[in-house]
């Protein structure tokens, strides 16, 4: 992507990121994939996380952590650090950029219209949740989402997603990400309360924070601070994770079967 | 610059729709377009399609009653089927498609039962169990009037664009997909489906029954023209891409910008392509081809399968966040071959039992009255 492009999405990136701030929805309307209405959830909040870039070292404890708090099945993630290698264009300098990714609980969420029976359903307090009771698993929602924050349980075979820990949250606790979080990166809170930490940082980086894929319309609900725009869409970058081949030129270190 | 930047650590994705999602669309693009073939000759009766029809319709019956199988298993909790019906969702393109499907699959077979009856009474007057069971199936002697006929086919032809609508617009409304999301992709389902079930309509007509040529130059004949369209459509999309009216396709291409896999898949469509138009029309105009169509009709079920599968199973390995394309190989298990054999194995089944309960090769009802 070119210089110019670029710096565009960076900019929509930031303005999208504001532009969330003021709550636009509970409109519902009737038409096919509009937004139904929210449902549970306590109305008065309006739940959101900041992730500090500058704070996050990508030692994973939130990968884990959320794994064992959410029961995820191996090799499936609710949430994940992507780790980049930078190289410096001039200098060739090199240095690591860290992602963490989960769902951005969206305030347009496309993940949630497309559902045929209601199991996704975006709570009143922002949260997307999915009742895995009533899900069919007919993973239309997982090709909905354009963050690929969901996935099909193989344990359940409903669709799984990032909850902000819901459960958690409703009992006072914290996300088990922000819980175990060495440096501080996430933090959680109510953006209706003015006076919550995450409300009082979005105030005061308002200009700076950035939203992943802009452009899909989806108004984010996670923010993220020190953001690089190249990262904020599909990365141009080369893959190197699963390029481990052996010397038959099969595919190495990936243990998970059945997938 | 950007060649600087390594992603060094990714999860995986697997793909969330398997096989059975080609085969539904497959098999519900074959029905419906092979319905519309039954059109001019048992709706509105005309003598010269009546062959045409015959063998259109034999292809709808069991198109629809294998497609929804397909349908059901590519759910990963099919028992939870009735859950669409307890929990209505008109917001919900796939949910408005649970309540079209089956009063579609039921119109269908309701007109194909009128078409198929008289030859079935007669059948019944015979001995034996086939004879027996055609007397059950036809449901007595009493004589359906030809309206009860028109009436079905209107509704099944209306209920079968809701079908062409919906699952074009289930699949096109994805955002998070850019290679599905333009108003042409349906467009290119419904026009691949007529190809598709005009070369399974040459396919059956050769196989069994005599190779009507008067069947296989009508087929031949659709197939040159839905192919022009789809060029058509085709170049529509790629200039909308190219000079980015549409920023959707736009990124379309630049998904997949770079890509050999994919570059080749393009050249491949358009080679074979531009080898069934051409393959349609000299058949046509050489004397003494028609007997030859099956070439044709193998590469028109060819496309019409193929195009399915690169759209639903391919675009899904075009990663939408992570770098780079994600690999997909077949599983051997039901939801990989297994799957797709299986829902072809389906379809030929009931193919071959109404091909030995239903005299379909007599004459429809359209003629006899
Ligand atoms: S990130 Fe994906 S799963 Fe989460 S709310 Fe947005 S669209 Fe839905
Ligand atoms: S997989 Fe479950 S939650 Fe997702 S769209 Fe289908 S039924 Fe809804």
């Amino acid at each position: 992507m070119d210089k110019i492009r670029r710096a565009l999405l960076g900019q929509i990136a930031k303005l999208t990121a504001g532009a969330a701030l003021v709550p636009l929805s509970s409109i519902a309307s009737a038409g096919i994939n509009d937004q139904p209405p929210r449902r549970e959830g306590d109305p008065e909040k309006r739940y959101a996380m900041l992730i500090d870039l500058r704070a996050c070292i990508g030692c994973q404890a939130c990968t884990v952590s959320c794994h064992i708090e959410n029961e995820a099945p191996l090799g499936s993630f609710r949430t994940i650090v992507s780790q980049y290698e930078v190289e410096h264009e001039d200098t060739g300098d090199s240095a690591t950029f860290m992602l963490p990714r989960l769902c951005n609980h969206c305030e347009n969420p496309p993940c949630v219209p497309v559902c045929p029976v209601q199991a996704t359903f975006q709570r009143q307090d922002g949260i997307v949740v999915v009742d895995n009771e009533v899900c069919v698993g007919c993973a239309y929602c997982v090709q909905a989402c354009p963050y690929d924050a969901r996935f099909i349980n193989e344990y359940t075979q409903t669709a799984d997603k990032c909850t902000f820990c819901a459960h958690r949250l409703d009992v006072g606790l914290l996300p088990a990400c922000v819980e175990s979080c060495v440096g501080g990166a996430r933090i959680i809170g109510d953006l209706r309360d003015p006076e919550s930490q995450i409300s009082r940082m979005m105030k005061e980086h308002y200009s700076e924070l950035m939203v992943l894929k802009p452009e899909m319309g989806t108004a984010p609900h996670v923010f993220y601070l020190g953001m690089d725009e190249r990262f904020v869409s599909r990365p141009d970058a080369k893959p190197a994770i699963w390029d481990v081949r052996d010397q038959q030129g099969e595919e190495i270190g990936y243990e998970f079967s059945g997938h | 610059m950007n060649s600087a930047v390594i992603e060094v650590l990714a999860p995986r994705y697997g793909i969330a729709w398997y096989p059975w999602a080609v085969q539904y669309f497959f098999l519900i693009a074959v029905s419906y377009s092979a319905l519309l073939l039954t059109v001019p000759g048992l709706l509105f009766g005309k003598k010269n399609y009546e062959s045409l029809a015959k063998v259109a319709l034999l292809v709808t019956v069991s198109c629809t009653l294998a497609g929804p199988v397909a349908l059901l298993a590519d759910l990963h909790q099919p028992l939870r089927f009735w859950h669409f019906y307890a929990n209505l969702t008109p917001w919900s393109w796939m949910s408005i498609g649970s309540l079209l499907l089956p009063v579609y699959l039921v119109l269908v077979v309701a007109y194909a039962w009128l078409a198929w009856r008289p030859a079935m009474q007669a059948q019944a007057r015979g001995n034996g169990w086939i004879a027996k069971l055609s007397g059950w199936i036809s449901l007595g002697e009493w004589h359906a009037p030809r309206w009860m006929l028109v009436a079905t086919g209107l509704g099944a032809l209306a209920l079968s664009v809701g079908i062409m609508v919906y699952t074009g617009a289930e699949v096109a409304i994805v955002k998070a997909r850019p290679l599905w999301n333009t108003y042409w992709l349906p467009v290119m389902f419904v026009l691949t489906g007529v190809v598709a079930a005009a070369g399974l309509v040459i396919l059956i007509n050769r196989l069994m029954t005599g190779n009507d040529q008067e069947v296989n130059e009508q087929s031949l004949k659709v197939i040159v023209v839905t192919m022009i369209l789809s060029a058509l459509v085709a170049a529509l999309w790629v200039s909308e891409g190219i000079t980015g009216f549409s920023p959707s396709v736009e990124q379309a291409f630049a998904s997949l910008r770079g890509n050999p896999e994919w570059r080749a898949v393009a050249i491949y469509g358009l080679l074979v392509g531009i080898a069934l138009t051409l393959t349609a029309i000299v058949t046509l105009r050489r004397p003494g081809w028609l007997g030859r169509s099956w070439i044709a009709g193998l590469l028109a079920v060819h496309i019409g399968w193929t195009f399915r599968w690169m759209v639903l199973m391919e675009v899904q390995t075009v990663a939408k966040n992570t770098a780079g394309y994600y690999h997909y190989a077949i599983e051997a298990g039901s939801s990989g071959l297994l799957g797709i054999i299986g829902t072809f194995g389906l379809w030929l089944a009931a193919l071959l039992i109404i091909d030995i309960l239903v005299p379909w090769k007599k004459s429809l009802q359209a003629s006899s009255h």
